[in-house]
């Protein structure tokens, strides 16, 4: 019976595989027309034009200094995508991403102000210390969680606040910044040693950050990990249910503990390509809500590297477009943040829709496999 | 699995090869006839904001006036944009990018946020100028002018005025967020009320500490703040926190524990802005920070060809700052108030530009 | 494997219902009941057919049900029970047939038309709010009846006494046990006006003795004229109450059979449509050697208000090689937390476990899983399986360390799919693939796949509570041989199970479980199910020897059920290749039935 059926499953196999992607599509590009449609009524009850407003952004979008920009700014989203997804897949919440990437790049761009090594030492210096102070922040939650069964939800939001307060704490003069003189009303962290320079590619629009590389061997590593190793099976089999983990002898604590760890090294990094690349101080200026733009990208991404990069991409055009909107037009830019926040509490109700059809379609599908197989066997054995 | 790692593999690749296709296409900077300089017969002025942007009642709004007074007199063009919550320098590099490729020039940035972007793009485009307002830099270069205030003159004038009229003793000083720039106002306030009665506590509250810069926009963080300053009995409140300053004006004007509580705005005369008037029987005075003047000043410097350059100081002997005196609440201290403008315009007292430190 | 049944059984594929009693067509004729002939059934369907997108459920079913009778509807998990009884009580609509009440063509589409036509439905899950009383419950969402106060109480207590249903209105459903909360279900139909019910397999959830009350309660209820639809898979069950007995296979209506002149056996071959093996226990297999010993085991912890509640205590059982000990027990009195205590998910707070030899008192999960304890969970959807993955995954679950799941720290999903294959095939998990999720399989395949991979790394001891909770007849009997050939092989077996016949087929040796402590002791050989319910409830303790005449007609029932006289030292299902035959052949003639 089995073998006679193995070539079948092959084919199946492919199929149910089609039919996944198309439903995994779905619930995106379903959130992305929604979005465009209520973004579309708010501008036109405000008595704007809509299609001008896309076209603007189209248009910018697609000059290739545009391109440029949206691919360096999506490398950043990317890479907090990813530390918050490597919470998700467990079932970890780490909203602390933001708070961690914070600090990280405080002290990363502190000690890279501080020592100047040859860059082959000097940028892992800085990329290790911005993971160890991020992973260490993150640390806190995960213990908190194990010992003392606090959500993760709440610690990391609480340490979000108090990362803010020790940013401010330590970015005065005489701490973190030097103490300057004279009329310069910005403060921020010494600029780190030109050795930390990292690489950039010269494109006709412009520097791409040499980041986007490492953001991509950051994506398959992520991928390898979870699926290819004992240690991401066990991740994810707590992600999909924490009660069979445990009997099955995930030790949870610990891999929450692990987890958190992880998630918030790789959010330690959010803020690098901006660091190494251009900012090369911490400063007053230093961008803000990275983290939280990581949460939307992941969800929107599904968690998934592939999905991540995409979600990272279109918010990234997004964003770089969304600035020509007042200067081309009388549009507000924020009309971009309606749309990002469409899209992402779209996607959340269409990802479990589609879930939900998705499971019974196949238990569906499996039901009449099996009445279609028992009738082959019988007609077969009545041919015997 | 295996699978995945591939098609992950090819996507992300695919994402470098965006990347290449980057290279190919038109920059959006290639497409615009118009080169920089004042080669028509109008000046084109590009204006790029803080956040809060106009309608802030206070600093973005008392640059827009300068802005406004230029087209209206010297019938300059315009286009203005504002910066948003959490954006990159790499934006407001795009803003300030945008505006010169539309031919815009001289193009003001308004606020310090700005630094690094203008002197970026500065470098860039040397036959454009650029004004940045409340910075100033070593390494800028020198087709940036730098247009800054001593809020510290302005403020220590407030602290006279604060000093004079609290009945408690006790005034309060809330920072939208807690920069350089503002520690002057603190330092200027705090030195003004001591000159008065060394008695008096200066009870002192940040919102925000930087790199958040929500402080400065952010009314219900303003209101907050000023209302526990009030239960704590401090019965003149001075704001300067952008449009944060208007949540901070409102607890002061409904606060029904004190109702001869305080306030005083800052940047704009916040008593005669639209959004605000309402409440004008209880703004003392608002410490005016001139920008709207030192805007104009550049534009007309421009028009007229002797352009301003360095750094443009405006202090309170040239009119830079100033306290607003819609409402009269001041008048009866008006000899006080005199007496320390001429003393600080004389050199007689230098106001400090930083609070004592902890 | 034997996976076609041999030509020369005597009996054809048992396609369709020689031994039924009556065929197909439904009767009317049943003993003692002259005015059946002339009165309109209570519930006539004919020709329901139901199809779910690729799946037919329901195909040309017929049911007659007349008035004031016991009709228990029978039929394997799966077997389209479930959508009929939805389809009469208005939650789904069927696609083709028709439906009469009392003679009275109807359509009904939605459960109001059905309690409007006087058709009352008792879930198997209760849906009662435990914070309420009793009367609040009843009254809940029936407001207009009887309003909520005197008059609600006053009828309320009518029906009770009516029906010898015995409620206290007053009492707080929270305070009630799971018999007295049925009997809440049942008046909360009534209270409805309800004079047709239908009773969701009832006694799943009840001890022996309860079971007995409830069916004293249905032959009330059948006396005042209501008609009654009884659900249930347990023979003897069915036998002792019913009136008149439907069976229902993969989706049909295959026979109708009077319960004076069927035996378990002939029902439960209709069924699952061929001969049914047994759980017999054969020549022990139990060696000298421990492989087990647990010893003084004892947890406490503090409940939801944190005062501390021992959930085990002074536990101390060892299990040989080759041995099946069965744990009895009413659930919640201990039962999970020792499971959960040996496989090292919850901290003891004294006590010690050793395998083989080695202390495993405080090793992890994961460590007395690769120390050779297999684990087939109570609660397979949350601790067994994880529903969203598909099967390879699932096969990994629990033995991600061991071979062939990985090497070393990298994964190896390759030969995890090869071997899930494998499993598919060696334990006839009936799926269409291995990509599928487990969510998809039924829960007899389910369990199949989770008792392949437990056995498949050959465990020392293996831990099976409920294994066959939930789970059709053709893969029970299936699961049952599977352990019971580890067990020759050398396999300790923990059996925990509320099915008290399972237990006492399976088991080498008894113990009784009651508020975490193990107050009785029992040879399976001479105990019977009562005596063992009795303990259960607390009411005996030490050990226990139920007399001869209790044993013999206790060994009688179950001859006539599981055909253990048929099979002497294991005569007709054989000893080398004992019951593989007959579990697939009737697995697949339950298919080719279709």
């Amino acid at each position: 019976m089995t073998t006679s059926t193995e070539p079948a499953q092959r084919g199946r196999l492919q199929r149910i595989d089609w039919e996944k992607v198309g439903l995994s599509l779905a619930a995106p590009v379903l959130a992305v027309v929604i979005s465009v449609v209520i973004s579309s009524i708010v501008l036109a009850v405000s008595g704007r034009d809509p299609f001008q407003a896309f076209n603007i952004m189209g248009t910018y979008g697609s000059a290739s200094d545009a391109q440029v920009a949206t691919l360096n700014k999506a490398t950043t989203y990317f890479i907090s995508g990813i530390a918050v997804a490597f919470g998700f897949r467990m079932n970890l919440f780490n909203i602390g991403t933001e708070g961690q990437y914070r600090l990280g790049a405080l002290f990363a761009a502190y000690v890279g102000g501080a020592v100047n090594l040859p860059s082959f030492l000097e940028i892992p210096l800085v990329l290790l210390t911005a993971m160890l102070v991020g992973g260490l922040w993150a640390s806190i939650a995960g213990v908190l969680k194990v010992k003392r069964g606090v959500s993760e939800v709440i610690a990391t939001i609480m340490l979000n606040a108090i990362a803010t307060s020790v940013v401010g704490l330590l970015l005065i003069p005489g701490r973190f910044a030097p103490t300057v003189s004279g009329t310069s009303n910005s403060i921020q962290t010494k600029d780190m040693a030109a050795s930390s320079d990292f690489f950039t590619i010269t494109t006709q629009g412009g520097e791409l950050y040499g980041f986007v590389i490492v953001a991509v061997v950051l994506g398959i590593a992520f991928q390898l990990v979870l699926n290819r190793t004992r240690f991401g099976f066990d991740l994810r089999a707590t992600g999909r249910s924490e009660a069979a983990a445990q009997a099955s002898g995930v030790n949870v604590k610990r891999m929450v503990l692990t987890s958190m760890v992880v998630s918030g090294a790789l959010a330690g990094l959010i803020g690098m390509p901006d660091l190494l690349t251009t900012t090369h101080h911490f400063g007053q200026t230093f961008q803000l809500n990275l983290g939280f733009i990581g949460i939307a990208v992941a969800l929107l991404g599904r968690n998934t590297p592939v999905g991540i990069a995409i979600a990272s991409l279109l918010y990234a055009f997004l964003d770089v477009t969304a600035v020509q909107l007042p200067l081309k037009g009388d549009f507000p830019q924020e009309i971009v943040q309606v749309m990002q926040g469409t899209i992402v509490i779209c996607v959340v109700v269409a990802y479990e829709l589609v879930r939900r059809y998705g499971l019974k379609r196949q238990q569906q599908k499996v039901g009449a496999q099996l009445a279609a197989q028992a009738a082959a066997a019988a007609k077969k054995e009545v041919a015997a | 699995m295996r699978r995945s790692v591939k098609l992950a593999a090819v996507v992300l690749s695919g994402s470098l090869g965006i990347a290449s296709l980057a290279a190919c296409g038109a920059k959006s900077t290639d497409n615009t006839t118009t080169s920089a300089g004042a080669s028509g017969s109008s000046l084109k002025v590009g204006m790029a904001y803080d956040i809060g942007g106009r309608g802030d009642q206070s600093f973005n709004d008392s640059a827009a006036r300068g802005l406004d007074k230029a087209k209206t007199s010297l019938g300059v063009q315009v286009n203005e944009a504002e910066a948003k919550q959490g954006e990159s320098d790499a934006d407001k590099e795009a803003r300030l990018n945008s505006l010169v490729t539309a031919g815009f020039n001289p193009v003001i940035a308004v606020g310090f946020v700005y630094q690094s972007a203008v002197e970026k793009v500065a470098k860039a485009n040397p036959n454009v100028k650029f004004a940045i307002i409340d910075s100033a830099s070593d390494t800028q270069p020198s087709n940036v002018t730098s247009l800054t205030f001593s809020e510290q003159e302005g403020s220590f004038l407030a602290g006279v005025a604060a000093a004079s009229k609290t009945k408690y003793k006790q005034v309060g000083f809330i920072g939208g967020v807690q920069t350089e720039l503002i520690k002057k106002f603190e330092a200027g306030y705090r030195a003004g009320v001591q000159s008065v009665d060394p008695s008096i506590k200066v009870d002192v509250k940040y919102l925000t500490t930087p790199p958040d810069f929500t402080g400065f926009a952010d009314p219900a963080k303003g209101k907050s703040a000023a209302q526990g300053m009030l239960d704590n009995k401090d019965d003149v409140i001075y704001t300067a926190a952008g449009s944060s300053g208007s949540g901070a004006i409102e607890a002061v004007a409904t606060d029904t524990a004190n109702k001869n509580a305080w306030a005083i705005g800052v940047d704009s005369d916040q008593a005669s802005q639209p959004a605000l008037s309402k409440y004008k029987d209880h703004i003392l005075t608002s410490m005016v920070k001139n920008v709207d003047t030192a805007v104009y000043t550049f534009i007309n410097s421009i028009k007229t060809g002797s352009p301003l350059t360095g750094v443009k100081n405006f202090d309170l002997k040239q009119g830079g700052v100033s306290l607003a005196t819609t409402g009269g609440h001041i008048d009866d201290i008006k000899a006080k108030l005199d007496e320390a403008t001429s003393k600080i315009t004389s050199g007689a007292t230098v106001v400090p530009t930083a609070p004592p430190a902890g | 494997m034997t996976p076609r049944p041999s030509p020369q059984r005597n009996e054809a594929p048992a396609e369709h219902q020689e031994i039924a009693i009556t065929a197909s067509t439904p009767s009317p004729s049943k003993g003692g009941d002259p005015g059946a002939g002339t009165a309109a059934a209570a519930v006539e369907l004919r020709g329901i057919t139901k199809r779910f997108p690729g799946v037919v459920a329901n195909h040309d079913i017929n049911l007659t049900v007349r008035p004031g009778t016991v009709h228990a509807l029978m039929g394997e998990n799966g077997a389209g029970k479930s959508t009929l009884m939805k389809i009469l009580y208005g939650m789904q609509r069927p696609d083709e047939g028709t439906i009469a009440i009392n003679g009275e063509q109807v359509e009904f589409s939605s459960p109001g038309d059905a309690i409007a036509r006087g058709i009352g439905m008792v879930h198997q899950h209760f849906m009662l709010a435990d914070n309420l009383t009793v009367l609040e419950n009843v009254v809940l969402g029936g407001e207009k009846l009887h309003g909520i106060g005197g008059r609600a109480r006053a009828k309320i207590m009518e029906i009770s006494d009516q029906y010898g249903l015995n409620v206290r209105p007053d009492a707080l459903v929270e305070d009630l046990g799971v018999a007295e909360r049925q009997r809440v279900e049942i008046l909360k139909v009534l209270y409805r006006g309800a004079r047709i019910l239908i009773l969701d397999e009832p006694t799943a959830v009840l001890v022996p003795q309860e079971v007995d009350a409830l069916f004293g309660n249905l032959r009330e209820l059948k006396a005042e004229g209501v008609t009654v639809i009884f659900i249930s898979h347990k023979l003897h069950e069915v036998l002792s109450v019913a009136d008149a007995i439907s069976v229902i296979r993969r989706g049909t209506t295959v026979g109708d059979a009077d319960p004076q002149q069927v035996t378990a056996r002939q029902l439960a071959e209709m069924m699952v449509g061929s001969e049914l093996p047994s759980p017999e226990s054969r020549e022990s297999t139990v060696t000298s050697t421990e492989m087990l010993r647990v010893e003084a085991l004892r947890i406490a912890k503090p409940d939801a208000e944190g005062i501390e509640r021992v959930v085990l205590d002074d536990i101390s059982l060892t299990i040989r090689k080759g041995e099946v000990l069965g744990i009895a027990g009413v659930e919640g009195n201990g039962q999970a937390e020792l499971v959960e205590a040996i496989m090292g998910m919850l901290p003891l707070t004294a006590g010690t476990v050793t395998l083989d030899g080695t202390d495993l008192t405080g090793a992890l999960t994961r460590s007395r899983r690769e120390a050779g304890i297999g684990y087939i969970p109570e609660d397979r959807h949350r601790h067994g399986l994880l529903l969203e993955a598909p099967l390879w995954e699932n096969r990994i679950l629990g033995h991600v360390t061991e071979e062939p799941n990985s090497k070393g720290f990298r994964l190896d999903p390759a030969a995890a799919r090869k071997d899930t294959l494998r499993i598919v095939q060696e334990y006839d998990v009936r799926t269409p693939g291995i990509e599928v999720t487990a969510a998809s399989l039924s829960g007899g395949n389910q369990q199949k796949l989770i008792v392949g991979r437990e056995m498949s790394h050959r465990p020392k001891l293996l831990i099976a509570a409920h294994p066959t909770r939930g789970v059709d007849v053709g893969a029970q009997a299936q699961i049952w041989e599977q352990i019971r050939t580890a067990q020759r092989e050398g396999l300790a077996v923990l059996l925990i199970s509320a099915d008290l016949d399972e237990l006492i087929g399976l088991s080498d040796a008894i113990r009784v479980i009651y508020r975490g402590r193990l107050v009785a002791d029992a040879d399976p050989a001479t105990v019977t199910a009562e005596d063992l319910g009795t303990a259960m409830t607390g009411a005996a303790s030490g050990h226990l020897e139920s007399d001869e005449t209790a044993l013999a007609e206790a060994a009688a029932i179950a001859d006539e059920q599981f055909g253990r006289s048929d099979a002497p030292g294991g005569g007709a299902t054989g000893t080398d290749e004992p019951s593989d035959a007959p579990a697939d052949t009737a697995a697949d003639d339950a298919q080719a039935g279709e």
